[in-house]
């Protein structure tokens, strides 16, 4: 426990003393913001509700993006997080913590917990933007999606670390990580819903866990039930699996087992790494 | 008494080298055990295998008592190790790295303070512990690593090459504090060097060629198995001069290196005495010197130490 929390506390420790990084990173989701929330959300909105009548005015395109790209802010930190790993390896650090006594599994956890930790942080300084975009979540709803996040953030982290493992350049992870991220968060609902998807593509969507993720803190901070059936049909919070609808648990369970995975695959490769 | 550390067959290939080719020794509690050897002659890579960073092709390794191959963790809590490359965390302060380093190592918490006191006044960074290790000098981070490698009190404590990049003083402070910690802890320390003058410190040395260990033992036997005074001779005709002595001096060992002839004999005054009047080429400069490690190696290897390195860097 000592070991997870000492490694955990270093990453913290680091990423709060590089202030460029720490600002560089809040660029990203608040340029998204703009545009998506503000620029294009009328456009977006008449779209997406074209099929909904005189129900219409319920759909709030600019409600349904924020928690979209409070996920997508945490996908990117999570992932980009692993760097640290890839870091530690170029400047001989990493020996240091594999000569150590510390279980192999608690660099795994520690490392995960560390990255998940930060982009937490930075999603919840996002909710400081909710009044500026006119939006109003129910408290509640803010303080109980929090744990979630962690437990998002703690999957994606997962992510980072496989590809730090395989990856063993900067720029291979930097170019990696690029390709992948933005195809996940395109096809996760995080910005529009993926209703009407071609089959080969709703199949990424549905492998894709990001959507899974995505579509938990949307139904977490958007007032579902208080919505008509239709707007929350077109708002595609109505993910099928094999034809059955996925209830939040099982997406929760989801996420969960996910991170397991991937932390057992981390300290695997750690069990194996010699820096 | 059981050695501290016994390595029996120890063998390393990478995908196309066999960088240790067969090691056997066995390292005794409390002594400083010197790994001496031009580049790339496999100390490193030893050294790894025996801190469980890399898993030997073949053999075994036994270390307090414990398996390198299967009881790791027990193996990682005996050992303090120097890396041959810096691994501090440059963007934290010396105090954040040791502090980093007792946990690392379940240091019980109300023991942390005292100790990096204690090590930090073994190797003299008291005043700079608050910084950050980024802008400290080459010499002061590799103190500090040696700190911090002491900090759990490690039974045994590897130093792969402690002084690479320093200058002669600092290595020379350096030194001095690591022999201060062996009295004043009795850690049995492993270092490797390519330095002889470092390795005539050891209480005994293992001089390591491309994956071997050709000869092991005390400096002091080292030097004396090669038996008397090493004479450097320089004549106006080396070659014929060799040849003289030969004749002359059957017992006499001679190697011509360059311009100079290193002639080994058991009783130097006699030899000295006659070659000066009697040699037909004249004598440009003599000079008599009790034989060094360096002597030890080129008697082996039939290379200085420094023209095997030579050959490493024009070969790789
Ligand atoms: N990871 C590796 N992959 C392939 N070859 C390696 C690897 N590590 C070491 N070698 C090779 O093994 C040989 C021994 O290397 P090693 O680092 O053990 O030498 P050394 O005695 O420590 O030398 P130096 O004095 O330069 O530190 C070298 O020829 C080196 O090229
Ligand atoms: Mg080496």
């Amino acid at each position: 426990m000592e070991g997870i929390l000492a490694i955990w506390q270093r990453d913290l420790t680091k990423f709060f003393r590089d202030k460029a990084r720490l600002f560089g990173s809040f660029t990203m989701p608040i340029l998204f913001l703009l545009i998506f929330g503000g620029g294009m959300s009328g456009t977006m909105e008449s779209m997406m509700s074209a099929g909904l009548g005189e129900e219409a005015g319920d759909f709030n395109y600019v409600e349904f993006v924020f928690p979209g790209i409070v996920a997508m802010t945490l996908l990117m930190t999570s992932v980009f997080s692993a760097l640290s790993i890839i870091e530690d390896k170029d400047f001989g650090y990493m020996k240091e913590i594999l000569v150590s006594p510390i279980s192999r599994v608690s660099i795994a956890v520690g490392k995960m917990a560390g990255a998940a930790t930060v982009a937490t942080i930075q999603g919840v300084i996002l909710f400081l933007l909710i009044p500026l975009l006119g939006l109003s979540y129910d408290f509640t709803a803010l303080l109980q999606v929090i744990p979630f996040m962690f437990l998002f953030a703690c999957a994606l982290s997962g992510l980072g670390l496989l590809f730090a493992s395989v990856i063993r350049s900067t720029q291979g992870f930097q170019m990696t990580v690029q390709i992948l991220v933005m195809p996940m968060i395109f096809l996760s609902g995080a910005l529009f819903p993926v209703n009407n998807m071609p089959a080969w593509m709703d199949v990424i969507v549905k492998v894709n866990p990001v959507t899974y993720g995505v579509d938990v803190m949307k139904k977490i901070m958007i007032d579902v039930d208080t919505l008509s059936p239709a707007v929350v049909e077109a708002m595609g919070l109505n993910i099928t699996v094999f034809g059955r609808q996925v209830t939040i648990l099982e997406e929760i369970l989801f996420i969960l087992g996910f991170a397991a995975v991937l932390v057992l695959l981390a300290t695997i490769s750690f069990r194996r790494a010699n820096a | 008494m059981e050695p501290i550390i016994k390595v029996t067959g120890l063998k390393k290939s990478f995908k196309k080298k066999e960088a240790v080719k067969g090691l056997d020794f066995e390292v005794q509690e409390g002594e400083i055990f010197g790994f001496l050897g031009p580049n790339g002659a496999g100390k490193s890579t030893t050294i790894n295998m025996i801190c469980t960073m890399l898993a030997p092709s073949e053999g075994s390794i036994i270390i307090n008592g414990y398996d390198v191959s299967k009881q790791k963790d027990k193996v990682r809590e005996s050992i303090g190790i120097i890396f041959q490359e810096n691994t501090l965390d440059k963007k934290l302060t010396a105090d954040e790295n040791l502090k980093l380093h007792c946990r690392f190592y379940k240091v019980p918490k109300e023991k942390r303070e005292q100790r990096i006191q204690e090590v930090l006044e073994i190797v003299d960074l008291v005043n700079e512990r608050k910084q950050r290790v980024e802008t400290f000098s080459g010499g002061m981070k590799r103190r500090l690593e040696i700190a911090r490698g002491l900090l759990h009190y490690p039974r045994v404590l590897f130093l792969d090459e402690p002084t690479v990049g320093l200058d002669p003083q600092t290595r020379a402070h350096l030194w001095e504090y690591i022999l201060r910690l062996k009295e004043k802890e009795g850690i049995t320390m492993f270092l490797t060097t390519h330095y002889l003058d470092e390795a005539e410190i050891s209480d005994r040395v293992a001089i390591m060629d491309e994956g071997r260990i050709i000869a092991i033992d005390s400096p002091k036997a080292l030097k004396s198995e090669l038996g008397g005074d090493i004479i450097e001779l320089e004549t106006e005709n080396n070659v014929s001069a060799s040849e003289e002595i030969r004749r002359r001096f059957p017992e006499a060992e001679v190697t011509l290196q360059d311009e100079t002839m290193y002639v080994k004999v058991p009783d130097s005054d006699a030899f000295v005495a006659t070659i000066i009047k009697e040699l037909t080429a004249p004598v440009t400069r003599l000079n008599i010197r009790r034989p060094t490690l360096n002597d030890v190696f080129l008697a082996f290897t039939g290379r200085k130490i420094g023209e095997a390195e030579e050959q490493g860097k024009a070969g790789s």
